[in-house]
């Protein structure tokens, strides 16, 4: 295969399945089983083109995830005709995602801006979900197809910080979130279990592109905003009653660690990607969880449903595990990442580190809140309680396992060769020696 | 020297067995588990051995220079000190689990609570085996998850309150641990136990947290942050307040807490004794957190009105006894409280276990008649207890310098062993006046042996088993130099306790001769005050609760300014 056309193929697969899908639309079995072999044909695809993709911003086993997670939200779907479009749709967003990632120039960006505007539209046309919140999210996406537009016909340094605002409305950063908390409340079927992962991700890579880039000046205000959006989003998780948005501002909160750690230090080490990976298929790991909850009981208050940990101990254990995964316990991919970008010699010894530890222990708070009013306590008696189908269980398994492995296996095979900063932010409250 | 590793990893299969079973083989496949804990245990005592005789042992499966994986550099280290450990753990793991394979059966949930008991053994296992110090984390966070998941009963409320408020407070103590790791990796740049301490002395750092105003050594940060990490487990003040909740928890797991998780606290000091050793004033402020720990877990345990509590709040007074001989440079003697706490308070919690089951089966129980008379003590038996505490020093003190060449009065070190050796004895004395004296001679025999028995067991703490654990007196010696405090101050703190003793005495045998002792009126009513307070545990809960309330209640705040603006 022609290396300068990869990443047309790997984009016009899943988008070529979506269309293809279209046929089975009535038959929703059929259409699901077809998503999920379509979702997994760029791995191979991927395999054939490791060689060629050494040396650019990702490698191909972290690529292979995005298919993995995509195959991994539409297995646990389950099937209803409210969730047709998602089928397709996932598609749609995977090949604009593989080829946002992969290819260069003026295509990526037009890839990562029809990912945007797919967002932006689903969005819409979607509002009506109870509790969507989307013309704040429809907003925050318009300013990252802004950014994206700006980045395309300015030239350094208002393209660096037109990117670089693009970035935030996908690796979501405080104020410029709101399409990211969008994704989750007002996405149908899968699609926000996928969203969890993949968003995060293009704006990772954007960063990356980045780096070379940005100066100390340009990294002060994201290492703030970093922080005041792991407050915020600490805060916000806290007074949430609705598992979806705790979900959304504990990913919000624990990606504002990312943005700090990234600004702070000025480079992206691979435990800095292991991270991200974790971050995203747990947050996704547990919209699944929640998912099934829903496809037994419906769109229920969190305070309405708890007692889960007898009647349902398959669904009750993977939960548990996505909490302790989430606080940053061991071995999973978040304590990994989080220790490994901690015990990096460029780490400054600042102030920030508390808000930084702060938020850890704040996801405590809140995740393991979440896991206790689910699982324990009387379980009610007017409830009908079935545990998890098969696929529900090898969906949620997968995700487990991911982060088993994210969390175990050496940092140096998941090596971006991401180049570092020009600079990184100096802070006004520093340990001096 | 490889196959030492599997220690820590065989209640892995008691684990495997127990979760295996179903029904009826469940039960036949517990007893069965316990034949990897026994093994476990030998194994341990082999470990001792092995390393007493050869020296200590490490397996790293990680370059100590450049870890590829910071995370989880894994690797194991075998010296003394862990090798002790090792024997009470799995000692305590091994009757702990032959007595819940009976007391829980029928119960609910009995194999996932075998499966849990066990897997936390073997946590606790590797962590005091570990070879580093992010190691020693991976395994202290994990125990923290444990004690989450033995101490909650899924339906029971006051449980699951409790349970939720245990790992807050232990998650919070934990994350200031990783501060602690954060910071010593990031002025030192190395995670292993000797080259931390090693490079700690080599170059004394200061950090500036506030230019001209706040200065602190570097060592005395990291020595603090690690504290903090060890009060949450070792139920120091203000931290302490997860062990009463945990109490709802079956008997067994209290036994297992309170004779083993506990110890973690004083473990990790006395590994990181080195470091330690090199700052005065987190010496200064372990021992302070040690005093009001022991004073306020003895008060709490005076005001309860049930076995557990009572012998909750007595583990914190104790563990306040062991952080206190920490905060003196008394490492040593701090693991020999341990271990010897760790077995007396295995053996009250299961011996209460045994009666409250009793107790459930036999409705009259407790039986036992309530004798509120007083003690009628015969004058001979009083002549000699008090006679016996007043001389005692002098004794000792004659004994040391001529049979054991310890040159007392050089070291504070010397005269807190010999103190503490005073004071255990004394309180021994103290408990036997509760006998009734059948005949007075009998009485004072009893006392002058368990004098015996306490002046030789805390000799041969002093010496020998120090001796074991850090074979270099150089060491010692600096490590209680370390921890000197002001010279008025000692002698005020070691004065002002014998004086409250003796007044005991004093008290307590005015009492049984019928005699009133005239109190000052503000002493009854402070008796009075206390009283309450106490009963509400210095109100922390409440305050805890409040700060909670306020978190939330700022939460709340936020949530509402940011309706309509921000997402």
């Amino acid at each position: 295969m022609d290396a300068a056309l990869f990443p047309v193929w790997l984009a016009a697969v899943p988008l070529a399945g979506a269309a293809a899908g279209l046929s089975f639309r009535s038959r929703i079995r059929a259409l699901q089983t077809w998503t999920l072999l379509v979702s997994l044909a760029p791995l191979p695809m991927l395999l054939a083109m490791a060689d060629q993709l050494r040396g650019t911003s990702w490698s191909p086993w972290l690529l292979g995830l995005l298919p993995v997670a995509a195959f991994v939200s539409v297995l646990a779907q389950t099937v209803h005709q409210e969730s047709r479009s998602a089928l397709p749709m996932t598609l749609v967003l995977l090949g604009l995602g593989l080829g946002a990632l992969v290819a260069g120039g003026g295509l990526g960006v037009l890839l990562q801006a029809a990912l945007l505007g797919s967002l932006a539209a689903l969005l819409y046309c979607h509002r009506h979900i109870p509790g969507a919140v989307p013309w704040g999210g429809i907003a925050a996406l318009a300013v990252g197809l802004a950014g994206l537009v700006v980045a395309w016909l300015a030239s350094p340094p208002m393209s660096t910080l037109a990117l670089l605002a693009a970035s935030a409305t996908l690796l979501p950063l405080a104020p410029v979130h709101g399409g990211y908390v969008a994704a989750f409340r007002g996405l149908p079927g899968n699609l926000p279990a996928f969203s969890a992962v993949l968003l995060p991700a293009v704006g990772f890579h954007d960063l990356l592109m980045l780096m070379p880039d940005l100066s100390a000046e340009m990294l002060r205000v994201p290492a703030m905003l970093a922080l005041a959006g792991a407050i915020f989003g600490s805060l916000k998780a806290l007074t949430q009653s609705r598992v979806r948005l705790i979900v959304a501002y504990a990913g919000l909160s624990l990606f504002a660690i990312l943005w700090w750690y990234i600004a702070a230090t000025g480079s992206a080490p691979p435990q800095a990607t292991v991270y991200l990976l974790a971050v995203g298929l747990v947050t996704s790991g547990f919209l699944l969880a929640w998912h099934a909850v829903q496809a037994r009981y419906g769109e229920v208050d969190l305070r309405a449903i708890r007692g889960l940990a007898y009647p349902m101990p398959r669904f009750s254990t993977f939960v548990f595990l996505l909490a302790l995964a989430a606080i940053g316990l061991p071995p999973f991919g978040v304590y990994a990442g989080f220790m490994g970008m901690l015990l990096t010699p460029s780490l400054p010894l600042t102030a920030a580190l508390a808000v930084i530890i702060g938020t850890l222990l704040a996801a405590c708070w809140y995740v393991l809140g979440l896991a206790q009013q689910l699982l324990f306590g009387g379980h009610r008696s007017d409830l009908r309680y079935r545990d998890l189908y098969p696929a529900e269980t090898a969906s949620l398994a997968l995700i487990i396992v991911l982060l088993l492995a994210l969390g175990v296996l050496p940092p140096r095979l998941l090596d971006s060769g991401a180049p570092a900063a020009s600079g990184h932010a100096t802070e006004p409250f520093t340990w001096t020696r | 020297m490889s196959a030492l590793v599997l220690v820590p990893l065989l209640p892995l299969l008691t684990v495997a067995l127990v979760l295996i079973g179903r029904g009826a083989s469940c039960e036949r496949l517990a007893r069965w588990g316990a034949v990897p804990v026994v093994a476990a245990f030998f194994g341990a005592v082999a470990t001792l051995i092995l390393i007493a005789s050869r020296g200590a042992v490490t397996i790293r499966f990680y370059e100590a220079a450049a870890p590829a994986s910071p995370a989880f550099p894994i690797g194991f280290h075998f010296d003394r000190l862990s090798a002790v450990m090792m024997v009470l753990i799995t000692a305590i793991g091994t009757i702990i689990y032959l007595y819940s394979v009976r007391y829980m059966q029928q119960e609910r949930g009995y194999a996932r609570f075998l499966a849990l008991m066990m897997l936390t053994v073997s946590m606790l296992l590797c962590m005091v085996a570990s070879a580093n110090l992010v190691m020693l984390f991976v395994f202290w966070q994990l125990v923290t998850v444990q004690l989450y998941l033995l101490a909650n009963r899924h339906e029971h409320r006051p449980t699951l309150d409790g349970a939720f408020k245990m790992l807050t407070l232990l998650r919070t103590a934990d994350l200031v641990f990783l501060a602690g790791i954060v910071l010593a990796y990031g002025l030192y740049g190395t995670i292993e136990f000797r080259e931390l301490a090693d490079r700690a002395a080599a170059a004394p750092v200061m950090l500036t947290l506030w230019p001209g105003v706040i200065e602190i050594r570097g060592a005395t940060a990291v020595t603090l942050l690690l504290f903090v990490g060890a009060m949450g487990k070792s139920v120091q003040f203000p931290l302490h307040l997860w062990m009463p909740v945990s109490l709802y928890a079956p008997t067994p797991v209290s036994a297992l807490m309170h004779a083993g998780l506990v110890n973690a606290g004083g473990f990790l000091i006395n590994r990181l004794a080195p470091l330690y050793g090199l700052s005065d004033t987190t010496l200064h402020l372990v021992f302070l957190v040690g005093i009001v720990t022991v004073v306020s877990g003895a008060c709490l345990m005076l005001v309860q009105g049930d076995i557990k509590n009572t012998l909750g709040f007595s583990t914190i007074g104790q563990m306040g006894y062991m952080i206190m001989e920490c905060g003196l440079g008394a490492f040593a003697l701090a693991v020999f409280h341990l271990i010897a706490h760790g077995l007396f308070k295995a053996t009250a919690f299961l011996n209460c276990g045994h009666v409250i089951h009793r107790a459930r089966r036999e409705p009259v129980l407790p039986h036992a008649p309530h004798t509120t008379g007083e003690h009628d003590l015969q004058r001979l038996t009083w002549a000699t207890g008090f006679v016996t505490t007043l001389l005692l020093p002098l004794v000792i003190l004659l004994a040391t310098h001529g049979l054991l060449d310890m040159p007392l009065l050089d070291s504070q070190g010397t005269v807190v062993f010999l103190f503490f050796t005073w004071i255990t004895s004394s309180q021994a004395i103290l408990t036997l006046t509760r006998l009734r004296a059948v005949a007075s001679w009998k009485v004072s025999t009893a006392m002058l042996g368990t004098l015996g028995l306490v002046v030789f067991t805390y000799l041969f703490a002093a010496e020998t088993f120090t001796h074991f654990l850090y074979p270099d007196p150089a060491d010692v010696a600096r490590y209680f130099q370390a921890a000197a405090l002001p010279g008025r101050l000692f002698d005020g703190l070691v004065g002002g306790t014998v004086v409250v003793t003796i007044v005991g005495w004093i008290c307590l045998y005015a009492q049984t001769q019928g005699r009133v002792m005239r109190m000052p009126a503000w002493l009854e009513d402070l008796r009075l005050r206390l009283y309450v307070p106490l009963l509400n545990r210095f109100y922390l809960d409440m305050l805890y609760a409040r700060l909670g309330h306020g978190v939330m209640r700022l939460a709340n705040d936020v949530d509402k300014r940011a309706a309509g603006r921000v997402p």
